[in-house]
């Protein structure tokens, strides 16, 4: 699904990101962790093609993302506020992101109705506009927004953070199901060392830009990342 | 103590503002403006004396001076009312520390008046205090005159924020205002009632009579007052901002977009951003007033030999939405660019519908400045040739030109004279746009004729409607080359 090859991305002489090979298979869960300023947001920006990378690429089933149009369509990807359109209401937003994907209208309100569970009855139908919301729920629209086009690719930039804890919960689950019935190739950073392992099957540590531990998710994961973290 | 603080605090917060450094080019320009402009007020100031004398045979330049007070304080205040920023100290993270509130609103009432741009006019009244006043009367008198006039200064500053704070200003309160004026001037003209009389025998009593300087003052304190009673009553941050962001939400039907598919869908996007954002409003009341630019130039003959000057001006009122809004065309989006780039929006999709956009609104101004057909056959046809011209040459240099536009804009930062986001490329961007076409017209006219300029200009307009794939296409090649610097100069807030 995406093939990273001889990746770098150098700010003012210093590398941030450094990938010489990195393949991700399609329906693979992939969690991305590491301390601050380890890359983890520089690599998915790279990937999302905001950012020109210093040296190498980055391809999504065999295409190119840099200057390319055609990943756009099988990607969904919320890292920020900055991938909301926020002087919109969260049904404004959806219908604008799902007409992108060509979808009619039936089928956005039917989208819609499958996220109520998940949006707890706080944000549709409330004709707030979705800079008035909270950051948790500016999250939730977010992701939810990035699951319209129904994506073979995921991008969530630490989907747990500002979330209450029920609503975590329902994240994690939600996201697990999304990969056994879609089989939805995902890429999640997180902080939370329990819930990545909970829901990524493969778990990679950066580190200054550097991958130091790349591991397929078992018993004893949570123990050895703990431990790696621990100070 | 505390003062000093708050003070101290305001100025580091200017300073450590990102951009400050790099918008030194802005404020440079903005300050030769500035010592322009100061230059004329002090001429008009000097020669105010020999100008009012002329103007009237009874009357005295002081007292026909007075007759206007009344005027120019209703003026101010109605000017005060739409320009003048509110100013704001960040509440919330003071009101948790132990400072008495009230020093907080004196600080933040009484900041207003160190306003250099208030007491501009000074520049105007003291030459004419010293060179007038003091000759028809006495020195005493002039000082008078000059504190009378500070003190105006100070009430409509004051009663400006209050009104502006409890009414805001809107399109509705905007229409009254002019209405008021456009009423009293009509009194005065129509000789019902003189607002120019009761000026005189009001500032007459203020400026001769020795206690008279206490009636101006106590206005003042009485709108100070007014300040400090309309914050006891909304005490909470929350309340207040309530009232702020109370606009309402532009909900009009948008759906006859729905069949232009992801282009309409893109513009109905930026009508509601245009339509929902403070600063985006107030470009369109501006682009009102620009309309009736031709109301001016049109009718001085002055200008009617002078065919770059003309075919600026019908070229700036044709195109006049389009260029206020081209020109920060992709800056607009900044909040949510990366949401545009990550979304199923190929670049030539957008660059399409933002096409099309200023395509709608070129097509809008060129029918509302029609009436200006009135004036002449030469007006027609200056019209037709800017507008094809705009629609052939300058929308493709907007959309070419604006990708070097990589400031974020803050949308909700209101109203006019918001130089936020503006730098010095801003200006490189405008002037080859503006004045190219003005410098084509004045050389060709003066080397064949204006008929033969406006036909060269229209018939490089049709070249470019005709070529509109591969110039998109270029705009779209020098979009994705500047995408990285867009989405990262988009990324840093203020």
């Amino acid at each position: 699904m995406i093939q990273v090859n001889k990746l770098t991305k150098v700010y003012n002489g210093v590398t941030v990101l450094n990938l010489p090979l990195l393949t991700i298979p399609q329906g693979e869960s992939f969690g991305l962790v590491g301390n601050n300023g380890a890359g983890k947001t520089t690599f998915f920006r790279l990937i999302l093609d905001l950012i020109e990378a210093s040296d190498g690429e980055v391809s999504i089933e065999g295409q190119k993302v840099m200057r390319n149009d055609s990943w756009k369509t099988m990607t969904g990807s919320f890292l920020d506020e900055g991938f909301l359109i926020d002087f919109l209401t969260p049904e404004e937003y959806f219908k604008f992101v799902g007409k992108l994907h060509h979808k009619s209208e039936g089928d956005i309100t039917e989208f819609q109705d499958t996220m109520r569970d998940f949006f707890n009855g706080e944000i549709l139908e409330t004709k707030k506009l979705i800079r008035d919301f909270s950051k948790g729920n500016q999250k939730k629209i977010g992701i939810a927004a990035a699951l319209i086009g129904e994506p073979k690719l995921l991008i969530l930039d630490e989907p747990f953070t500002a979330l209450d804890p029920s609503s975590q919960i329902r994240l994690k689950r939600f996201l697990t199901d999304l990969q056994t019935r879609f089989n939805m190739t995902m890429l999640i950073s997180s902080h939370d060392l329990n819930h990545v392992t909970e829901v990524c099957k493969r778990i990679v540590v950066l580190e200054k830009g550097k991958v130091v531990k790349d591991i397929e998710t078992g018993e004893d994961t949570l123990k050895e990342l703990e431990a790696y973290f621990a100070v | 103590m505390l003062i000093i603080h708050l003070v101290s605090q305001e100025w580091k917060k200017n300073v450590r503002a990102q951009g400050f450094y790099r918008n030194l080019a802005v404020s440079l320009l903005l300050g030769i403006f500035a010592l322009y402009m100061s230059v004329i007020f002090l001429f008009l100031g000097f020669s105010l004396n020999e100008l009012l004398e002329k103007a009237h045979n009874t009357l005295n330049p002081t007292e026909l001076f007075n007759g206007g007070m009344l005027y120019i304080l209703l003026c101010g205040l109605a000017i005060r009312f739409f320009m003048q920023q509110l100013n704001t100290v960040n509440l919330p993270p003071y009101q948790v520390l132990p400072i008495k509130r009230s020093s907080l609103i004196n600080f933040l009432l009484l900041k207003a008046l160190f306003s250099p741009l208030n007491y501009f006019l000074l520049l105007v009244v003291v030459p004419f205090a010293v060179k007038s006043v003091v000759g028809y009367y006495s020195a005493a008198v002039a000082v008078r005159f000059v504190l009378s006039f500070i003190f105006v200064v100070w009430f409509n500053s004051f009663m400006a924020s209050f009104l502006k704070r409890k009414y805001g200003s809107n399109l509705l309160s905007f229409l009254l205002v002019i209405a008021v004026l456009g009423v009293i001037v009509a009194l005065e003209y129509f000789e019902v009632f003189s607002l120019f009389h009761v000026s005189k025998s009001v500032f007459g009593f203020i400026v001769f009579k020795p206690y008279g300087l206490i009636l101006p003052l106590a206005a003042a304190s009485f709108a100070f007052l007014l300040n400090k009673w309309f914050f006891a009553q909304n005490f909470y941050a929350e309340r207040f901002n309530r009232k702020m962001q109370g606009d309402k939400v532009f909900n009009a039907n948008l759906s006859f977009l729905d069949r232009f598919g992801v282009v309409g869908e893109l513009i109905a996007l930026e009508i509601k951003l245009i339509l929902r954002h403070k600063r985006t409003k107030s470009m369109l009341y501006l682009s009102a007033f620009f309309l009736l630019y031709g109301l001016m130039f049109y009718t001085q003959p002055v200008y009617a030999s002078n065919s770059g000057m003309l075919f600026f001006i019908a070229m700036f009122m044709t195109g006049l939405l389009m260029f206020m809004y081209g020109q920060w065309v992709v800056s607009w989006d900044s909040a949510h660019f990366d949401s545009l780039m990550t979304k199923n929006v190929p670049v030539k999709t957008y660059l399409s519908a933002n096409y099309y956009l200023l395509l709608s609104f070129n097509v809008l101004c060129f029918v509302l400045t029609t009436p200006y057909f009135y004036f002449g056959m030469k007006i027609v046809y200056m019209h037709l040739a800017a507008f094809i011209f705009n629609t052939g040459v300058n929308i493709y240099l907007l959309l070419y030109l604006c990708t070097y536009n990589t400031k974020r804009i803050d949308l909700s930062k209101a109203s006019a004279m918001n130089y936020q986001g503006t730098t010095f490329k801003s200006f490189l961007i405008v002037l080859p746009i503006m004045f190219v076409p003005m410098i084509l017209v004045t050389v060709i006219s003066t080397f064949f004729s204006m008929t033969v300029a406006l036909w060269v200009l229209t018939i490089l307009g049709f070249a470019g409607i005709v070529l509109r794939q591969p110039i998109l296409k270029l705009c779209v090649n020098q979009f994705n080359n500047r995408k990285y610097k867009l989405a990262e100069g988009f990324r840093q807030g203020e």
